[in-house]
């Protein structure tokens, strides 16, 4: 069953992290993106929350990210609470190509700011850019009979497929970068525009976070629950297989952060 | 942003009878409703004792036998181990038998040839009646040709195929006359769902389909089946070891009660689709977000066929549940019925698992949710207290694994197989089974409610290891994994080793949590449904201030405040459910893009602005001897349906918390000249800067309004005098034709032409003190922000006597209590009512001593000022310069007679302001005024007032002495007793 703690269990903090959104921005897709680097086009609504694990190396230590993965319709959110409380880190996520997705993403901010662990660091995340960008890797013949694979996740409606197909680019673009990016600045938030599809910005946004996080001070608290991380079953999430994300390699080309 | 709902607000404890329909899976009354006529039939219970056939298959059982028309049903005295519900329709000969004496037995013979009889043991003559009414029911449904539709109804059914096809060598073979119908349903197309095509998961030969089958076939043969069965202890044990998949599908409808939806309203679905056809809503889209994220697995559901089925079945519910609409988990619950049920059906089943089954569940609060994970807690505290105590230790919640099972009923959670044989004992046992196996879950695995309890006790030792979160969740999933593996395969004994770890953790379920039942939820749910509703509320108003663009200039509090009374408001005056939007109007996505939000109609404000402003609502202070109390009701005048266009300032005829926070913020927080404007804005209906002479009266009328209440004439005078200065400065300052003289009449404006701008309105206004103080400080401090008393959350204590206080204290019996002491207060002349002032400044009578006519036309200046005495503001205010007007009504008090007024009535101990105010008022009293009173104001109303006021308080006193001495002894006695009571809270 459950590895056994090992050697570098001890050095390896967990992170909390809880992922927020609109419906069908495509919170799921961009944990998977990052737990198993897969896209899937359809995947089940998340009902109440999902949780995954991803180990991550950022120079000499081990994160284990905790990510819940919560529902975005409107009316889970009473649940939130329920996923955020004790979180360090938080991904609050839009779809560039839904204007009122923003704004969601706001009211979540501004919850979070108010609500939550007062150190919680916040990003935020423009996804579905690959929807707005011209598309440089094989260029889909406008019409092409593949409407699955246009849109970021399978939660896009068809509406919103034909659209891609229809609207060249920038145009589909609700969002401009300007504006959130602004607006992230000014509410003190890491900033990313992303794509789980094409997998864009996805694996920056949990390196800033990492290197944002106080992770010290998440030691000193937790070196107290001795055991803590060897905990059995703990670490057998289905996020184990793809093995650990080393961030170290992303530095260099990392995006865009406000911090 | 967000919605306000008051919903939870109108919840009501089930009746005794709604409790007996539940358990009976009828349709609740309220739903039998709908459309059409229920015909008013005689309820009955009897006690009976039930036999099965000539042959007596199975033992007699005591119970009750419930006529509740269109059905009769029947439960065993332990309500588990035999029950069933027939249609009365199904019943196709009664007969009464001829037994020993003093035996009353009826013969019942059944659609499907069982003959049932059951043993009226109660006395003669209730029996006698009970046989009327059983023949009454019976021939109104004769009428209604519902004996009729049952032959086509069950051709519908699987399980007329699975006996007809068992041979008809039974003996019963579906009885006498049935014979040419067995013969008709084997070719008829029975409904069947889309595992018919598709296949139904799991391996047919593991789950031993054919001798489940079997042995169904055999139990239907005798004990009925879809409308008729009769629910023994074998089918109870049949389910629980998991249903066979044709039949699957009908027995859930069986065992839900969703079938007698689906035989009442025949062609419902259809036409549903069919009046909506096109209509999209926020549901639809939402709808069609998740079509093809349900169960994306089963082939089915990566076919149009099956995506298609499942659009129609969410769309269908959606629109005729609009309340609920659709909620992210009823597409996996859909889609997993749909597997063994046709459209039909799984739509019917769907509203009796989202109505009945798990209410709130889906709501767009999810009260119904929240509330039973808080009562799984509760019970994991009760039953696994070492457990419960270690999670609270290491700070893990329960339901952060729990919640997921509970909303898609470990649809996917689990395998889906087991998860299918968890939904069997769910529809047969009802939702305590999902406590139960929760509860066996966390035992040894974390339990479900049975299921839920099971899981976690299997999973004990594991879950007191964990350190978080993350880890219960880790454990839960490898377990879930593991059901199909053996539960102990270090076990020497083959049949030891072939019990799964899914068949352990029923068995841990409904043995060990046998506890857990119907009745422990119900009780826990009362109990802590307050403490949810109050936490959703809270969270709700919570979010909706902190979604507000703007507070303006009020603190959060204040905002609060007002969120309370809009709160309250809309629990009075709940605004109209917004409408669907018309078919094919405003489909294209984007322009849709708000969210909703509450926003509140005339009515609603009204109720809204009499808990803000004192003057939207009249205040009478009701003394009747026993109990002082405030009656207040809503005033309705145009200065609030103007407030209300006014701060609709998109105008959409309704307004949301924003704008009420932003139209208070332009008035609250004003100063004198603020005032004045926004007081003419108000007014100033075109906004064109002028006032037309109409707007001119109306405002007069306004302010009459505002001051309908006050004590004294003084602020009458005000408005009169601000009338007869308006039109002189209104009039002077015309504009004039060039060259004319200034001697000239002006020439006339129409009463709907411009007339008066701001600074004139202005100048009238300072010319008076009175109405300059109402504007400096008066005007603004009628908007109140107070704490909006607490409103009880209908509670639901538990018990007898939690029920009784309830139904003594209802709003009803109140008015009745009110009404009594009322009377009784009237005829010892104690009865009184006074309105209290909405500004309450002049708290004693005070009256001008000598008032000069105000419209003679000519402008008077008087150099001496209006002294208002015994009212501290005026004294500050400076005289504001020349314009001062000629009103010199110098106001004294009496303040002996007011002396003696208190002290000739007697009144029950109360607050002394309102003492002094309710006595001035009772002098005073006047009917609200017109501007035609003001016009004719003068010194006559002066005597005169004080005439008829004294005759007033003579009426009183000679009422007084006239009744007190009628009181009998024993009367007295008991008013005292009354009085001493404690008041009804």
């Amino acid at each position: 069953m459950a590895d056994s703690a090992s050697g570098s269990a001890d050095r390896s903090v967990q992170v909390k992290l809880v992922l927020l959104g609109e419906a069908a921005v495509g919170k799921s897709s961009v944990v998977l993106r990052f737990v198993s680097n897969e896209f899937q086009p359809n995947k089940e609504p998340t009902i109440g929350a999902a949780f995954l694990t991803q180990k991550c190396r950022l120079e000499d230590r081990v994160l284990r990210y905790e990510i819940w993965d919560t529902a975005g319709q409107e009316r889970f959110h009473s649940l939130a609470p329920m996923y955020y409380r004790n979180a360090q880190a938080a991904v609050v996520v839009y779809d560039v190509t839904k204007a009122s997705s923003l704004e969601k993403a706001k009211t979540w901010v501004k919850e979070l700011q108010r609500q939550a662990n007062p150190n919680i660091v916040i990003a935020l995340a423009g996804n579905k850019i690959d929807l707005v960008q011209p598309s440089p890797s094989p260029p889909s013949t406008p019409g092409s009979p593949e409407p699955e694979d246009e849109a970021d996740d399978a939660t896009a409606t068809p509406g919103e497929n034909a659209g891609v197909e229809a609207g060249e680019g920038e145009n589909l673009r609700q969002v401009p970068r300007d504006e959130a990016e602004a607006y992230a600045q000014e509410a003190g938030l890491l900033f990313f525009e992303t794509s789980a599809k094409t997998g864009e910005g996805i694996v920056e946004i949990f390196t800033e976070i990492a290197k944002k996080i106080p992770i010290d001070q998440i030691l000193a608290s937790t070196r107290g629950g001795a055991g803590r991380p060897g905990a059995p079953g703990a670490r057998a999430g289905n996020a184990q297989q793809t093995g650990g994300v080393n961030l170290e390699e992303n530095n260099a080309k990392k995006d865009g952060c406000a911090c | 942003m967000a919605m306000i709902s008051t919903q939870l607000r109108n919840f009501r404890e089930p009746t005794k009878d709604q409790l007996t329909q539940l358990f009976f899976s009828l349709p609740l009354d309220a739903q039998v409703g709908v459309g059409e006529k229920v015909n008013e039939q005689e309820r009955m219970d009897i006690s009976a004792v039930l036999t099965l056939g000539q042959d007596a298959e199975e033992d007699p059982y005591p119970g009750k036998l419930y006529l509740l028309p269109p059905y009769l049903t029947f439960s065993s005295l332990d309500r588990k181990s035999v029950r069933f519900t027939l249609p009365l329709c199904t019943i196709r000969r009664v007969e009464r038998l001829n037994a020993r004496a003093g035996i009353y037995a009826l013969s019942l013979s059944l659609w499907h040839g069982m003959k049932i009889v059951v043993q009226l043991t109660s006395l003669r003559p209730t029996a006698d009646l009970f046989c009327a009414l059983l023949r009454d029911a019976l021939k109104a449904e004769l009428q209604r040709g519902q004996m009729k539709a049952v032959k086509g109804f069950v051709k519908t059914c699987y399980s007329e195929v699975l006996v007809a096809s068992s041979g008809d060598d039974s003996k019963d073979s579906a009885a006498s006359k049935a014979d040419g119908d067995v013969s008709d349903s084997s070719e008829s197309m029975y409904l069947g769902g889309l595992g018919l095509k598709f296949k139904f998961p799991g391996d047919p030969k593991k789950l031993r389909e054919a001798s489940k089958s079997k042995l169904w076939t055999t139990y239907l043969k005798c004990h009925g089946r879809n409308l008729t069965l009769l629910r023994y202890p074998q089918c109870t044990r049949l389910v629980q070891v998991g249903l066979p998949n044709r039949l699957r599908g009908e027995m859930w409808e069986t065992l839900s009660g969703s079938i007698y939806l689906r035989f009442a309203h025949p062609g419902m679905y259809e036409r549903i689709l069919k009046d909506n056809e096109g209509r999209t809503s926020t549901s639809t889209e939402e709808i069609e977000k998740d079509l093809h994220r349900s169960l994306p697995e089963y082939s089915a559901y990566q076919s149009e066929e099956g995506i298609g089925a499942l659009r129609r079945v969410l769309q269908a519910y959606s629109f005729r549940n609009t309340e609920t609409g659709y909620c992210q988990a009823m597409n996996i619950l859909a889609a997993a019925i749909l597997i063994y049920m046709s459209e039909e059906q799984a739509f019917w089943l769907l509203e009796v698992i989202c109505d009945r089954l798990l209410p709130g569940y889906y709501s767009p609060s999810m009260h119904g949710t929240l509330l039973d994970q808080r009562v799984f807690e509760s019970l994991v505290h009760r039953c696994l207290p070492v457990i419960y105590d270690h999670f609270t230790q290491v700070d893990v919640q329960l339901s952060v694994a729990s919640l997921p099972w509970f909303l898609s009923l470990f649809i996917n959670s689990m395998p889906m197989v087991f998860a299918f044989r968890i939904i069997d004992c769910f529809f047969c046992m009802g939702p305590k089974v999902l406590f139960q196996v929760a509860s066996s879950l966390i035992t040894t695995y974390p339990p479900l409610t049975h299921i839920q309890t099971a899981i976690l006790k299997i999973n004990g030792e594991k879950l007191l290891q964990i350190q978080d979160d993350g880890g219960f969740i880790h454990l839960m999933r490898e377990y879930f994994a593991s059901l199909g593996d053996s539960a102990h395969p270090e076990s020497s004994d083959p049949r030891a080793r072939a019990i799964t770890r899914f068949q352990e953790l029923l068995l841990v379920s409904f043995r060990e949590f046998a506890v857990i039942t119907d009745d422990t939820i119900l009780n826990e749910r009362r109990k802590f449904r307050s403490e949810i509703v109050t936490s959703i509320e809270s969270f709700s108003k919570r979010s909706a201030i902190r979604n507000l663009k703007t507070l303006e200039r009020f603190t959060k509090e204040q905002a609060g405040l007002i969120y309370d009374a809009l709160f309250k408001a809309i629990c009075v005056e709940p605004p109209p459910v917004a409408p669907l939007p018309p078919v094919a109007l405003l489909t294209t996505k984007d322009t849709g893009e708000e969210r909703p939000e509450t926003r509140i109609g005339l009515k609603t404000f009204r109720v809204f602005l009499s808990e803000i402003a004192t003057w939207a609502r009249t205040e009478k202070i009701v003394s009747n001897g026993f109990q002082q109390r405030v009656d207040r009701t809503i005033a309705e005048h145009e200065l609030i349906d103007r407030l209300f266009y006014f701060w609709d300032t998109s105008y959409r005829g309704a307004l949301s918390l924003q704008d009420l926070v932003s139209g208070l913020n332009g008035v609250m927080f004003n100063d004198l000249m603020e005032n004045i404007e926004w007081f003419f804005n108000l007014h100033d209906k075109n906004k064109d800067g002028y006032l037309t002479k109409d707007e001119v009266l109306t405002l007069s009328e306004s302010l009459l309004f505002i001051f309908r209440f006050e004590i004294g004439d003084a602020y009458l005078g005000a408005v009169s005098r601000f009338m007869s200065n308006a039109f002189e400065y209104g009039d002077a300052l015309l504009p004039r034709p060039d060259g004319s003289d200034l001697d000239d009449e002006p020439p006339p404006v129409e009463s709907n032409q411009p007339y008066m701008n701001l600074a004139t309105f202005r100048m009238v206004v300072l010319a008076d003190e009175i109405l300059e103080s109402f504007f400096e400080t008066d005007f603004s401090s009628t908007f109140r922000l107070e704490p909006v008393p607490i409103m009880e959350i209908p509670n639901s204590n538990t018990g007898l006597l939690g029920g009784l206080w309830q139904n003594i204290a209802s709003d009803d019996n109140r008015k009745i209590f009110q009404k009594v002491t009322d009377e009784i207060g009237k005829t010892i002349g104690k009865h009184q009512v006074f309105h209290r002032p909405a500004i309450g400044k002049f708290t004693h009578l005070e009256e001008p001593k000598a008032r000069e006519s105000l419209l003679t036309g000519t402008m008077r200046r008087s150099a001496s000022k209006s002294s208002l005495t015994a009212t501290e503001s005026s004294s500050g205010v400076a005289a504001p310069s020349a314009l001062q007007t000629s009103s010199s009504s110098t106001l004294t008090v009496d303040q002996q007679s007011l002396a003696s007024d208190i002290s000739s009535s007697e009144f029950s101990p109360m607050p002394s302001i309102f003492q002094a105010a309710a006595n001035a008022a009772a002098m005073m009293e006047r009917t609200p005024f017109a501007i035609d009173d003001a016009k004719d104001d003068d010194e006559e109303s002066d005597d005169g007032s004080e005439i008829a006021d004294d005759g007033v308080m003579d009426e009183v006193d000679a009422f007084l002495e006239a009744h007190d001495s009628g009181l009998t002894e024993a009367e007295r006695e008991l008013a005292k007793d009354l009085i001493n009571a404690e008041p009804v809270k």
